[in-house]
């Protein structure tokens, strides 16, 4: 299940690559590539120009390795599985630097993110007109797991190979429906929505925290790592060795590239739904990631005693259908025994008390002023304001710190390349899956094949 | 939509999944590896053509990919040439016609179908031979193929009509008929000789 070579032979791989850079032989590559690396510490990141300089020395590295004694006789796919090796390594050492590096690419991940978050909240696969006999859960289920692995891997290949494997169960769902379901095969319109609809649902932890109740610190561990669509297409773009990107590979890239400018450019007519609909839903998505201040639950008295004082008015509208006062998502607790809390829930819960016993306190003096006044007063600090854990300013630094921890400090990596004796040990120390990890990676690879 | 008995045969072909040395075909001047776009309006047959072509190629040597949506296929030609076509099916609904840019960018063949029997399939063809003719790669090789010729007494595009606009445009110009498998193979074999033979191509 590999885009370019079986799985086994390309975890092999990296073994053989590593250990033929520690072969003293090997001395001149690993200065070659060290001091690649080192050189990208001089520059600010610029990723087109960066992805030209990637690709340009895989190139370079390539003629050097077929020049090379240590390869001399090999066959074109151990030249090729030392290739794999040497964009591993030197994406794993250069990640930081290459994913997602400019503040437009963070910004762009996290407009695809927020639609997505509001999508997910209405969205079914009859707006994307998805015959039924394709909707199986267990199927969408497995394709969006693989999604989802791209965003826990480092290297171009595997990013790819998560792609491809997502593209490939639906693929294959496609013609076993059409085997066993006598649907006829409609090829690329039934390919389309349903990877779309798919990434979707990947790309959406939040859905799954309000329909699952899931544990507060996945919760949070899913919104320090959102879904970094954009960022992943960029990085496998520009870091892939260009002559990987091709075929199949470069056809189910493209086709999510082409579901994720589908829902960045998505409007109403994008889908089978009413215009009216659609905007309605999106509102209330946008209402209901948010905490509006003025908001008391709907079943406090006083709340529905200035419903009636109030009457219709423009900030009617604001508490008119209830929609934004349902749920755990606003008031997080709401749904929690006491078993559930920990102590480093108390701050949370410190401040959503306050934010709660404030937003009580004026209203009841609205409500007083109102009696006695008999006027309608406007509702201070009705803007609302965003209270949830989403925000994204924390966001890229937690990633960055999670995924060191996930695979191995990248600071094993010299200031400079070192002297002659300690290159090779330096390569071992940085590598970026040491054997344990990369071990890892074999069993996982081995099983989806 | 869809095409009815065109499925692949499971044992016709390999499914995607197993396709596995993309690798070991480095393309060179003998071997061809040339990424096909289909292009044409809503339901002219886009699908039903790749399939009968995929599907009825039988050749149990050649190496066939049979995925929903991406299927590749291996001809020879007399001159013991190969040519790999990596057929790119793009969905023909009119809410993805935007995305269209996205599958042409670097293809190498285009190919414009219509449905012989309707006037709008065919001016939605014109239209994306100049959408190609503008954005697409410039040495791209494009065939204008007018679809279901079996359906002749319905026909409401006359043949002539195909030959001078392809001949005025500089593509290739055939009818086929997906259903009955007419001319779907001599398509793939005319394309496949007008192809530009560099060195490299890919
Ligand atoms: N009579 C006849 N019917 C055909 C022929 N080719 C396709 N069809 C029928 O036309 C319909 C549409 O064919 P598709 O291959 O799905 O059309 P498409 O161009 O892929 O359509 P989109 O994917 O929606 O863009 C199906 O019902 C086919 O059975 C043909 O040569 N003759
Ligand atoms: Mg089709």
């Amino acid at each position: 299940m590999d885009p370019s070579s079986s799985s086994s032979a390309q975890s092999v791989t990296f073994y053989d690559f590593l250990d033929r850079m520690r072969n003293p032989a090997s001395l001149d590559l690993v200065r070659s590539i060290k001091s690649f690396i080192v050189s990208f510490s001089f520059y600010t990141a610029n990723p087109e120009n960066d992805g030209k300089r990637v690709q340009e020395f895989y190139l370079t590295m390539e003629g050097a390795i077929r020049d090379h004694p240590l390869w001399v006789g090999a066959t074109e796919e151990e030249i090729d599985s030392a290739l794999e090796g040497l964009e591993k390594y030197v994406m794993t050492k250069l990640f930081s630097r290459t994913f997602s590096s400019t503040p437009e690419d963070v910004k762009i991940d996290q407009e695809i993110y927020e639609k997505i978050c509001l999508l997910q909240t209405f969205l079914r696969p009859e707006h994307l007109d998805i015959p039924v006999v394709l909707q199986n859960e267990a199927s969408w289920l497995l394709a969006e797991k693989e999604l989802q692995k791209m965003n826990t891997v480092k290297a171009p290949r595997e990013k790819l190979l998560c792609i491809m494997n997502c593209c490939r169960v639906i693929s294959n769902l496609l013609l076993n429906a059409s085997m066993s379901e006598n649907m006829v095969l409609a090829g690329a319109d039934d390919f389309l929505p349903v990877l779309i609809y798919v990434m979707i649902k990947a790309s959406s932890p939040c859905l799954n925290y309000q329909k699952k109740f899931i544990d507060l610190d996945t919760w949070k561990s899913i919104l320090a790592n959102p879904p970094q669509l954009h960022s992943n297409l960029k990085f496998i773009q520009l870091y892939r060795r260009q002559t990987k990107l091709v075929s199949e590979a470069a056809y189910y890239f493209t086709n999510l590239v082409s579901a994720k400018t589908f829902v960045v450019d998505l409007n109403a007519k994008s889908l089978s739904i009413e215009e009216i609909e659609f905007e309605e839903n999106m509102q209330a998505a946008r209402l209901a990631n948010k905490v509006p201040q003025v908001e008391v639950s709907s079943s406090s008295n006083d709340f529905k005693a200035l419903g009636d004082v109030r009457g219709p008015g423009p900030s009617g509208r604001i508490h008119g259908d209830g929609i934004h006062t349902s749920g755990g998502y606003n008031y997080p607790f709401m749904e929690a025994e006491a078993d559930d809390l920990t102590v480093g829930d108390v701050e949370r819960l410190l401040r959503v008390y306050k934010d709660v016993v404030s937003k009580y306190t004026s209203l009841c003096r609205s409500v007083r002023h109102i009696s006695l006044t008999k006027t309608v007063p406007s509702i201070p600090g009705s803007e609302g304001k965003n209270v949830l854990l989403t925000c994204p300013t924390e966001k890229s630094t937690s990633i960055d710190e999670k995924r060191e921890d996930d695979r191995g400090s990248e600071k094993g990596l010299p200031g400079s390349p070192g002297p002659p004796g300690t290159a090779n040990d330096d390569l071992e120390k940085g590598l970026p899956g040491s054997p344990r990890s990369a071990n890892d990676d074999v069993q996982k690879e081995s099983a989806r094949s | 939509m869809g095409c009815s008995g065109s499925l692949p045969d499971r044992n016709s072909g390999r499914l995607s999944g197993i396709n596995g040395s993309e690798s070991s075909g480095a393309p060179d001047a003998k071997n061809l590896r040339v990424k096909l776009v289909l292009l044409g309006d809503s339901g002219v047959g886009k699908s039903c053509i790749v399939l009968r072509f995929v599907r009825g190629q039988f050749d149990p040597t050649s190496k066939v990919t049979v995925g929903a949506s991406f299927l590749s296929q291996t001809i020879a030609l007399q001159d013991s040439t190969t040519v790999k076509f990596e057929i790119w099916d793009t969905a023909g609904q009119e809410r993805y016609a935007a995305l269209a840019p996205l599958y042409y960018r670097g293809a190498a063949v285009a190919v414009i179908v219509y449905d012989i029997t309707s006037p709008e399939s065919f001016n939605k063809a014109q239209y994306w031979v100049k959408e190609l003719q503008k954005h697409g790669s410039p040495d791209i090789v494009m065939a204008l193929v007018g679809n279901k010729a079996d359906l002749h007494e319905n026909r409401e595009v006359p043949t002539q009509d195909g030959i001078e606009y392809a001949e005025k445009n500089g593509m290739f110009f055939i009818e086929t008929s997906a259903k009955t498998a007419d001319n779907i193979n001599q398509l793939f074999e005319e394309i496949a000789k007008r192809l530009p033979r560099p060195s490299s191509t890919s």
